[in-house]
């Protein structure tokens, strides 16, 4: 095979790729045929060591379809109708089967919040009230067993258990958002279409 | 051998040759091809899909014998992945190795 008849079948088995990838691409072996030729080697020695000229243009066209195009400009209709698709499955997805758990997990957060406050609130309280009999308009229940030393030692207690509480809901919330953001972002990656 | 595999390998040998030092096409075909026997035409794909995912990179240089020529360079993206290749590499021939050296039970 010569030269020419080598870059022509190559040419053609490149089909239809943008005249400017095909031009690029045959330039290598064009410049393969010229150092070739100078090494002093004859053309059909330089087509033949290269192979079937139709198998390596093959090889282009699937390189060129495997390829995801990272610029947004030649992005292929195609994929952008994939991912309108893909968000729209996804948005009927997220609000019957998300949106219903999301609200509930909120509500069941707010709730955990608003128990810790109450008991830091109590513990403080019932210091406070202990303490400082005079300056609340707290009353101490009748209870036998209400002196002021278990009444302020109760109230430590369960003032100390709130902010634990508060403690163990600020790393459950952390883990919520955490939970929540990588969820979105899974999201969006099925949309674009990335693995 | 399976095409496959010897395309993967081949991955290895381009970018471990780039990696000594920036080649024009011919040059890099040469280098191989005296080690491994291909069909030479199947390294510029190869060197195409490289540079477009950026393990390498393509300048022109005049030379002194006749006209300018295309080199292929390296990118540090493209040192990393050869590192890689090289030790997946490495850990499957030792595998393959042991396999062959061992007494029949």
């Amino acid at each position: 095979m010569t030269r020419d008849q080598f870059l022509s079948q190559l040419r053609l088995s490149l089909g239809n790729m943008p005249e400017a990838d095909k031009q690029d691409i045959v330039y290598d072996y064009e410049e393969h045929f010229r150092i070739g030729l100078a090494d002093g080697k004859s053309e059909e020695q330089i087509a033949e060591s290269l192979g079937n000229p139709r198998v390596i243009g093959n090889s282009y066209r699937i390189d060129a379809m495997l390829t995801v195009p990272n610029d947004g400009e030649s992005v292929a209709a195609a994929s952008v109708f994939n991912a309108v698709i893909a968000s729209i499955s996804l948005t009927i997805f997220n609000v019957i089967f998300v949106l219903g758990p999301f609200i509930g997990l909120i509500g069941i957060l707010f709730g955990m919040w608003v128990t810790a406050g109450s008991l830091v609130f109590a513990g403080a309280v019932t210091m406070v009230s202990t303490a400082f009999p005079s300056a609340s308009n707290v009353q101490l229940i009748a209870n036998p067993l209400a002196n002021g030393a278990f009444m302020l030692f109760s109230g430590l207690g369960i003032g100390a258990l709130g902010v634990l509480a508060s403690i163990g809901m600020v790393l459950v919330t952390k883990w919520f958002f955490i939970g929540v953001a990588a969820y979105v972002k899974f999201n969006a990656r099925i949309i674009r279409g990335g693995k | 051998m399976n095409i496959q595999f010897k395309k993967g390998v081949l991955e290895l040998c381009v970018l471990t040759v780039l990696c000594r030092r920036d080649c024009y096409g011919y040059e890099l075909v040469q280098a191989i091809s005296e080690n491994i026997e291909i069909a030479e035409g199947t390294i510029y794909p190869l060197l195409r899909r490289l540079t477009q995912e950026e393990y390498s990179s393509t300048y022109i240089q005049e030379s002194n014998e006749g006209p300018a020529r295309k080199y292929y360079r390296i990118t540090d993206k493209g040192r990393e992945c050869q590192k890689m290749q090289l030790a997946e590499w490495n850990h499957f021939i030792t595998g393959v190795n042991t396999l062959i050296k061992e007494e029949p039970a």
